[in-house]
């Protein structure tokens, strides 16, 4: 009977506790609407109406059925979950570690952590005490990888030195496109979204690998100043979205965006993804970074082929021949003329052949059974030579690609062509023309997306779409002994074009390859064959082509740019004339933020001869 | 830290099968490429997940149970040509992170640099060495040397 009454009492008692345990879960009140809770779950304010959208495409993400669309609901679902007595890796506690830490903080909450041995393994091995954001700069010859890349190192405690940063791991969000896919497909579906985009872990090595080996791209290492609390929520919160699919855009919702909700997670109230409007190119992402003091120190990592440059620009020129002769096979790695040399110069020359040698084999595909027994020649001989280090790598460059101007031009112009007068404005989103200035840009490259020239002609007010770029690409980069890369150049969209009585607006299609050969430094001459296409019903047969020749001098600098030369054209299926025109344009820089250009350019066109000049100011911003 | 550092490792090729750790295979130093492959990727990386890693050929790697030595087999694996490279010229970053897994003091690290590249032309006796006989070599190299051999020690 006693036994029985402590029973019926204990039962009431545990009945009770449960129902006062039920009854605290505290008043949430307005707290879905915290900025640090729309992070965590990565909602964003619908373009229409007051409401909320997760973009989270994984129903794992959420806990509540209305957790996409409902902020309230899934913060009321996970409070639910997380206070439910339990534990192990499939408690909401373990799988939504940062979300469980937020809303003790913010609800007082009793703070015994909870056991979840997945999630702790996973962090220890992880082993982090600082993130370093690394960006990979742009590389032109391929579209997807034109604007740069980023990714997270996580670096553990450093006890010695730096050397075991190579070791460390990376977080990246990427697409998950299947491999096969082609250029096109993948530029498609990125755009308009078709891919999911996952979350990986990798060590670092892996990426330099990638980066700096195969794809040329030099690194930049901007160790971010989070504190340890910082660190660890970022860590909990890479936990929460690792393995969750958030569809990939290639323009706003790309690699760069999620790292930096990631960088919101870690420090509230930091903010970064209010910067995102149209697109997250990811050399701007660095610069919000940047700005918001979020960096300790940079670093700067040269890619292979910058070091093989450097390391060949180092050499006097009749070593530079030998290495030339070495890497083709005329002279061998152990000749009279190689071993006549001095133990420093013969080093050099050996450690830049080999250097040479992989990265011709990598960028050029030169055949295994010519380069390998050559490269281990070259190592076997370089290690006969003692107590001399490898060149140090190139210094970093003053200024770095987060430095360089900002990528939203706007110009304002006045300019005549013919007799007609006009003033133009341009506006070009992204990114970089050959006479913008070129710091923290590659040398020779161009790449310009949704430019707009609109004219107002003065005589009769008229308003006129000059022209309408989509999308136009230039990659000049000069030929030497050692490199013998194409220069090339793509283009479209919609132009005014002069069918002998007008000009009408006709869509365009252009491209052109040749090579380049430096001059000096910053001065490269150009020569490239063109194809032109132009369709519109304007056109006496509906569409014209027109192959061409284009030559010309480029000269970049931090003070000014000048692009000169001579284009031709045959137009050969509707006009049957021919379109001769000499062009010089120039860009005085003031600074990074405003430039100064003309134009001139003298055509001859249906056996006249007519000339435009313009005369105006950028501004970057 | 060494354990540390080798959970990384290994957790960074974690969807690798890890068969027991055998004999002399692994990636053949300055593998060819294929075709265009190299381009086709260079050119869609930026958006891809990490299963095309290049590298981290899956195989046996090391007949060792020593885990730092396991560790530093992996690593060679996917840098096996860089890490040669440094090796030939006795200092590098690819030479001090071997340094790092196999756990070599600071005081013995110029020895062991010292001891690899005179043993340049043993560890990679042709251009057709594999990783796994890079690794084999290397740790029979410093089992002989007396202060080394702690460093690989099963």
């Amino acid at each position: 009977m006693r036994t029985s009454l402590q029973f019926a009492l204990a039962l009431a008692w545990l009945a009770s506790g449960f129902h006062t345990f039920a009854a605290s879960l505290p008043d949430t009140g307005d707290l879905h609407q915290h900025p640090a809770w729309l992070t965590l779950v990565h909602y964003q304010p619908d373009r229409f109406g007051d409401g909320y959208t997760g973009q989270a495409d994984d129903k794992e993400f959420f806990l509540s059925e209305k957790g996409k669309t409902s902020p309230q609901a899934e913060l009321e679902a996970t409070l639910a979950a997380i206070t439910r007595p339990g534990s192990g890796d499939d408690h909401a506690r373990c799988r939504f570690p940062a979300r469980d830490r937020w809303l003790r903080q913010q609800l007082d909450l009793p703070q015994q952590p909870a056991a979840c041995p997945a999630f702790e393994n996973w962090a220890t091995e992880l082993n982090t005490e600082t993130v370093t954001l690394v960006f990979a700069a742009s590389y032109l010859n391929s579209p997807s990888s034109m604007f740069g890349h980023t990714f997270l190192r996580l670096d553990p405690p450093r006890e010695d030195e730096e050397t075991n940063l190579i070791l460390a791991s990376t977080i990246s969000y990427a697409a998950d496109a299947a491999a096969h896919e082609s250029e096109i497909l993948f530029a498609y579906k990125g755009i308009f979204g078709g891919y999911p985009g996952i979350t990986s872990i990798q060590p670092y090595y892996e990426k330099i690998r990638l980066y700096s080996d195969i794809e040329h791209r030099d690194l930049w290492e901007y160790q971010l100043n989070l504190n340890q609390a910082e660190v660890d929520m970022l860590l909990a919160h890479t936990w929460e979205i690792r393995d969750r699919n958030f569809d990939y855009y290639f323009f706003d919702e790309n690699c760069a965006y999620r790292l930096l909700a990631l960088i919101d997670v870690a420090r509230p109230g930091t903010n970064l993804l209010a910067e995102v409007s149209t697109h997250a190119i990811p050399s701007d992402t660095v610069r919000w970074v940047v700005d918001r003091d979020l960096v300790n120190t940079v670093n700067y990592r040269p890619s292979a082929a910058t070091r093989v440059s450097h390391a060949i620009e180092a050499l006097p020129d009749d070593h530079q021949t030998l290495a030339a002769a070495i890497a083709n096979g005329y002279v061998d790695a152990d000749a009279p003329e190689v071993k006549a040399l001095n133990d420093e110069e013969r080093a050099r020359v050996l450690d830049t052949t080999y250097d040479y040698v992989r990265y011709q084999s990598e960028a050029e595909g030169w055949p295994r059974e010519y380069a390998a027994p050559l490269s281990h020649d070259l190592l076997r001989e370089r290690s006969q030579i003692r107590g001399v280090e490898a060149l140090k790598g190139p210094q970093q460059p003053a200024i770095r690609d987060d430095q360089g101007h900002d990528t939203f031009r706007t110009s304002l112009s006045g300019g005549r062509i013919g007799e007609r007068n006009f003033t133009e404005l341009t506006l070009r989103p992204a990114y970089h023309n050959v006479l913008d200035p070129p710091a923290g840009y590659r040398g020779g490259a161009q790449l310009e997306f949704l430019r707009l020239d609109a004219r107002l002609y003065t005589d009769n007010k008229e308003l006129q779409v000059e022209q309408l770029t989509g999308v136009e690409i230039r990659s000049l980069s000069p030929r030497n002994q050692f490199f013998s890369p194409l220069s090339w150049q793509v283009g479209f969209g919609g132009r005014r074009t002069d069918t002998e009585t007008r000009r009408v607006f006709t869509p365009y299609l252009e491209g052109g390859a040749g090579g380049s050969w430096s001059l000096a430094s910053g001065t490269q001459a150009f020569a490239l064959a063109t194809a032109d296409l132009e369709i519109d019903d304007d056109l006496r047969r509906g569409y014209d082509a027109a192959p061409g020749a284009d030559l010309g001098l480029l000269h970049q600098n931090n003070q000014f740019s000048v692009l000169a030369g001579i284009k031709t054209r045959a137009w050969i299926v509707s006009s049957q004339h021919r379109q001769d025109q000499a062009y010089l344009e120039s860009n005085w820089h003031f600074g990074r933020s405003f430039g100064l250009f003309g134009k001139f350019s003298r055509e001859y066109h249906y056996d006249r001869y007519r000339s435009t000049w313009q005369l105006g100011l950028h501004a970057y911003f | 830290m060494k354990k540390l550092i080798a959970g990384a490792l290994l957790m960074g090729a974690s969807t690798l099968a890890f068969a027991q750790p055998g004999c002399g295979v692994g990636a053949m130093i300055w593998k060819g490429q294929s075709g265009i492959a190299p381009h086709v990727l260079a050119a869609t990386t930026n958006g891809i997940a990490g299963n095309q890693t290049f590298g981290m050929t899956t195989g046996t790697l090391g007949c060792q149970t020593n885990e730092s030595v396991q560790s530093m087999a992996m690593y060679m694996d996917s840098n096996i040509d860089k890490v040669a490279r440094d090796m030939s010229r006795g200092n590098g970053e690819n030479l001090d992170t071997l340094a790092v897994l196999l756990g070599v003091d600071e005081a013995d690290r110029d020895s062991f640099r010292k001891i690899l590249q005179d043993n340049f032309a043993t560890i990679f006796p042709s251009s057709e060495t594999t990783s796994g006989e890079a690794v084999d070599a290397i740790v029979a190299l410093l089992e002989s040397d007396q202060t080394l051999s702690k460093y690989v020690a099963a």
